[in-house]
């Protein structure tokens, strides 16, 4: 699991209140149960304070799995 | 081929839910399970709440959509009403962490937003979907037809500033046989969109639409409409006193208005913040609008931890016949 990976399942494990997850880049709404439209916006807003970056909403809305998520986080950081 | 306006197709009173045929609302459903599966909990959320009448209103104006914009019509307005609820929700995400709106003026917002054309496009057909997708929105819905179209007579001339997309106007129309409405936006992609609509809807015949700026009416048409129709304007305005002046110069006296306002709910083009819904009611008195019936809807789901509840106001009003009444 790389760093940013690592990272990130904190933030969903933060997010999402469940120690358990464990979040892989194909890990989809259909895998976590909460993940609504609302707890996705909930999320990003911690993924940026935990990466130290800003996302615009066109961004996240299309993002369809974690590993998108993870590449859109990368990219921000390169 | 569509229905004649003002039919609804799928399923007569006393049909069971089941038998009902919405072959446009199954198809929405599916597509939004396929590619925006995190939406999927509010629809259904605004579904439960009527299933019937949900159906009804969904698949009417998902026909309408399909004769505008053509069969792949449903998608595409999903897809742009997945970004518009998504910009929403990172709006009200915001707005929660600074405690005010982002905009202050209605000029910042005109060159971010409404200048945008391809842009409109999608915003409207996003909102378009939003009024009966999103839950409190579709009980805005409901009080539209059943608190304020219900009092209109079938003849009625209406007015209604910045249609937007024109789904409430067609609504209206589609099911007052005789009524006529004149619409004034200062969008023209919003000019575009509610006269496909209307056509789509077999109405266009009866309704016209002028690009203008809405508070400009307050120079002609004095006391020419029996009904004003005013949807989610006030909130993107810096001084909405104006625009209540302008719906009592327009409504013939004793004439109704149906006016809906947002409150403590961020959007990337929303200017005024209403915090309580007192001060959409002392605005109408104070322009001599009468407040006869209203309705605060709210999402029923938050952000964790929220200390704003977005809420979305109704509000049914008379122009007041006199200083009290």
């Amino acid at each position: 699991m790389s760093e940013t990976l690592a990272r990130l399942n904190e933030v969903f494990q933060d997010v999402f209140e469940d120690e358990e997850l464990s979040v892989q880049a194909e890990t989809s709404a259909k895998d976590i149960d909460d993940w609504d439209s609302l707890m996705h916006v909930n999320l990003i807003l911690a993924v940026e304070s935990a990466f130290d970056v800003r996302f615009t909403s066109t961004e996240v809305a299309g993002l369809k799995d974690a590993g998108e998520l993870l590449a859109l986080i990368e990219k921000k950081q390169a | 081929m569509l229905p004649a306006p003002g039919i609804i197709s799928p399923g007569l009173p006393g049909t069971p839910i089941s038998t009902m045929d919405t072959p446009l609302l199954d198809r929405l459903f599916a597509y939004v399970e396929s590619a925006h599966g995190r939406s999927l909990r509010g629809l259904n959320e605004a579904r439960e709440q009527e299933p019937r009448r949900f159906a009804q209103v969904a698949e009417l104006y998902l026909q309408w959509l399909v004769e505008a914009r053509g069969e792949s019509g449903i998608d595409a307005a999903t897809d742009a009403f997945a970004q518009f609820s998504t910009d929403v929700n990172m709006a009200q995400a915001r707005y929660e962490r600074d405690g005010a709106y982002a905009n202050k003026s209605f000029e910042e917002v005109y060159k971010d937003h409404y200048s945008d054309a391809e842009a409109m496009d999608g915003y409207l057909w996003g909102i378009y979907l939003t009024n009966f997708l999103w839950a409190h929105h579709f009980q805005i819905m409901m009080f539209f037809q059943d608190r304020f179209m219900s009092r209109l007579e079938k003849d009625a001339h209406l007015i209604e500033i910045a249609p937007g997309h024109g789904g409430w106007g067609a609504w209206a129309l589609a099911h007052l046989p005789g009524a006529s409405l004149e619409g004034y936006d200062i969008s023209p992609q919003s000019i575009q969109i509610a006269n496909a609509v209307a056509k789509a809807a077999g109405v266009d015949g009866r309704a016209k639409y002028v690009e203008k700026d809405a508070l400009d009416l307050e120079k002609v048409q004095a006391e020419s409409a029996n009904a004003c129709i005013c949807s989610f304007l006030v909130e993107h305005l810096e001084n909405p006193q104006h625009l209540y002046k302008v719906i009592h110069h327009l409504l013939k006296p004793g004439g109704t208005a149906f006016i809906t306002g947002a409150l403590t709910a961020a959007q990337v083009d929303h200017i005024y913040e209403y915090r309580y819904e007192s001060e959409l009611v002392m605005m109408c008195e104070k322009a001599g609008l009468r407040v006869l019936e209203t309705l605060s809807a709210n999402p029923m789901r938050t952000l964790p931890k929220a200390k704003f509840m977005p809420r979305s106001m109704a509000l049914l009003v008379q122009k007041r016949r006199n200083e009290i009444y």
